[in-house]
């Protein structure tokens, strides 16, 4: 009997990654998907590298759309892009605590903030659990995003937002995840890469890593 | 009419395209632009400034609380001046006060708010609230001019009598349960309010009406100059600029640490441990009292019921100044609340004590030795190594501490929404209180707060 031996696999999607956006995509294969499902259920934080430019503004909040509106940003500094990452961080540090539906008042929840444990397990609006600054050369930035429950539109929509905050406007060139809860860059295959022995040793290295952090996690 | 147009029509069509000047409408066909059309576009469309350059962030002053005394300073939460306004009992989050000038300084009492600019000015402080006992001085009723108002809805300016008025600068101010202290750089203090305990620095006069009155003391009789005035519930204490401090007013305490438990009418220097030591910052609000030394130490009397000083006395009472032997490193800043204590090391890490709701969750109810505040709970993490607490500040059951990002944090009893959550429940760990802008500085009161905003940009 001659043919191919493999007919048909099963293949999951995880977290989604839009057309614009690029990075790690974790994919299930097989008997895979249903740690697909412990792996969303775990509710890890990605982590994204997002470019902005400030002067423009569009309607899909990236620079390939229609243009809204032009703006100066001379008086932009770093110091003041800072200081608006440092209230989302806050303003968001404060839906985490909300969203996780634990009762504030217990000693538990109490235990849980000081170690800094508390993240909503369960369906939440997109969260941003930490945002800082790698790059700042007017009119560009980059910032570095750990999010939970967050679309790419909605890290652009971020970028807009702090432009309309800095008072002035800005659009989002690049967004690319760098790491989705276990998986990071060094683990993602490229295109040039997919192949039978390369999925196998990915598969194989990662497996372990993922057991882990899903018996943490869920118990 | 209708006749001539149409023959007008009738000539034109078939006729040769009407000359340019002549045409309405679209100059070329519609259609998907090419890259180089939305290039040229995007360069010729015009570029909006919002901000230039040498754009200052502006000073704003948010308020939260209970309304109804008028503390707020916000008429229409009171007195509605449209109908579709309704009366507002609370103020759960902060609300933003329009003020002329910038306010520098500002002061909770018991029901009343004094706010106070660094201004030359005439008008250079503005009071709130409640003044049955002349505690923002004497206002005048606009429709009977012989009568003061009772309670005072939005900020209304406290005529002081200066000698230079266009000269001197009031540098802070403070508010104790039904009086008040102004600080002024070079004309001494003035006092203002309730003067049955002496807690205003003058003779107690046998059933003195305070309601109405015009009577505004001025205390210059000090060692040095003054540089912080705090009122206590019903005491004042001064902090001269030699390290010395004077108090008076309510003694059955011992809050106005003079050795003895009763009135004091005239600011007598306090002796005790602090004698010969160079005070930098007094604090009190109830009935206890605190002192930090420029060496790091921490010094207490007052009132110890709630274990405040039970670290070196059983009594409950303490008329003398004590040295409190607390090793936690050398502190900056102390805030005195009701029933607990709250003190800021060098290092910026938070220490509380006393009794009440206190920060560390809903078992620590009483502590008599200084328990810490993890900073994760003010957003210190691997992620931000570098966030510290850079004050304390004390409400009568509320605590509130400001980092060095100009985030506030506030925990503690909710008294008709004080803490400015959004929530009616207590807060047993610190939480942020979201405001549009950095906090600089925030007053505590009973049952509201008023904080001093920078805008972002």
């Amino acid at each position: 009997v001659r043919g191919p031996r493999f007919r048909r696999l099963k293949i999951g999607a995880g977290h989604r990654l839009d057309a614009k956006a690029s990075g790690v995509f974790v994919l299930g294969i097989g008997h895979g998907n249903k740690l697909l499902t412990d792996l969303y259920n775990c509710h890890l934080t990605k982590v994204y590298t997002v470019g902005g430019l400030f002067g423009k503004a569009t309607d899909d909040f990236s620079d390939t759309g229609k243009l809204v509106e032009k703006t100066t940003f001379d008086h932009i500094t770093r110091e003041k892009l800072e200081r608006i990452l440092a209230v989302i961080q806050g303003t968001n540090h404060k839906a985490l605590l909300m969203h996780s539906n634990i009762d504030m008042k217990t000693q538990e929840a109490y235990e849980l903030a000081v170690k800094g444990l508390i993240r909503p397990m369960g369906k939440s609006p997109p969260i941003i659990t930490a945002i800082r600054c790698l790059q700042f050369m007017l009119p560009e930035f980059q910032l570095e995003i750990h999010c939970l429950h967050e679309t790419q539109q909605y890290l652009r929509k971020i970028v807009h937002e702090i432009g309309l905050e800095l008072k002035s406007s800005a659009v989002c060139t690049q967004v690319r995840r760098i790491r989705d809860g276990v998986f990071t860059l060094d683990d993602a295959l490229l295109r040039t890469q997919w192949n039978l022995q390369s999925i196998q040793t990915a598969i194989w290295d990662c497996q372990l890593r993922v057991r882990t952090e899903i018996e943490k996690t869920l118990g | 009419m209708a006749a001539a147009w149409g023959a007008l029509r009738g000539a034109r069509r078939g006729a040769r395209p009407p000359p340019p000047a002549l045409r309405r409408g679209l100059a070329e066909p519609a259609g998907p632009r090419s890259v180089r059309q939305l290039r040229e576009a995007e360069e010729a469309a015009p570029v909006f400034q919002y901000a230039g350059k040498a754009a200052k962030r502006k000073d704003r002053v948010f308020v939260w609380g209970f309304c109804y005394s008028g503390a707020l300073g916000v008429p229409s939460f009171v007195r509605p001046d449209v109908g579709w306004k309704r009366p507002r009992r609370i103020q759960p989050t902060p609300y933003r006060l329009e003020t002329e000038e910038k306010i520098s300084s500002a002061a909770c009492g018991y029901g009343f708010t004094l706010l106070s600019s660094h201004t030359t000015d005439i008008t250079k402080v503005w009071g709130m609230g409640l003044n049955k006992d002349s505690q923002l001085g004497f206002q005048r009723s606009i429709r009977d001019r012989t009568k003061g108002y009772e309670y005072v809805l939005e900020p209304s300016p406290i005529p002081l009598p200066l000698e230079k008025p266009q000269q001197t600068r009031v540098l802070q101010v403070s508010c104790g349960r039904a009086h008040s202290l102004i600080l002024t750089d070079n004309e001494g203090v003035f006092t203002m309010g309730n003067n049955s305990y002496g807690q205003c620095g003058r003779k107690v006069v046998e059933d003195e009406t305070y309601s109405e009155s015009h009577l505004i003391h001025q205390l210059k009789e000090f060692d040095s100059r003054v540089v912080q005035v705090v009122c206590g519930q019903d005491h004042s204490l001064f902090r001269t600029k030699k390290g010395a401090v004077y108090a008076c007013g309510w003694g059955a305490d011992g809050q106005t640490g003079l050795g003895h438990y009763n009135i004091t009418s005239v600011p007598t220097k306090l002796r005790g441990d602090i004698a010969g030591v160079n005070i930098i910052q007094v604090s009190s609000y109830g009935d206890c009292c605190l002192a930090v030394s420029d060496e790091g130490d921490v010094f207490g009397w007052g009132n110890s019921e709630y274990l405040q000083l039970a670290s070196v006395t059983e009594t409950t009472q303490v008329n003398v100044p004590r040295h409190l032997p607390f090793k936690i490193g050398k502190i900056k800043e102390a805030a005195c609340g009701g029933t607990g204590n709250i003190v800021l090391t060098e290092e910026g890490n938070v220490f509380v004590w006393g009794y009440g709701i206190l920060g560390k969750g809903p078992n620590l109810i009483e502590t008599a030795m200084p328990e810490m505040i993890p900073p994760s709970l003010f957003g210190w993490s691997d992620f931000n190594p570098d966030i510290r607490v850079a004050h304390v500040r004390c409400g009568l059951s509320q605590f509130a501490a400001l980092t060095n990002r100009g985030e506030l944090f506030v925990w503690g009893k909710n008294l008709r929404g004080c803490l400015g959550t959004g929530r009616m429940e207590d807060q047993y760990f610190p939480w942020r209180v979201t405001v549009p802008g950095e906090v600089v500085d925030v007053a505590c009161g009973v049952d509201h707060m008023v904080s001093m905003v920078k805008s972002f940009t």
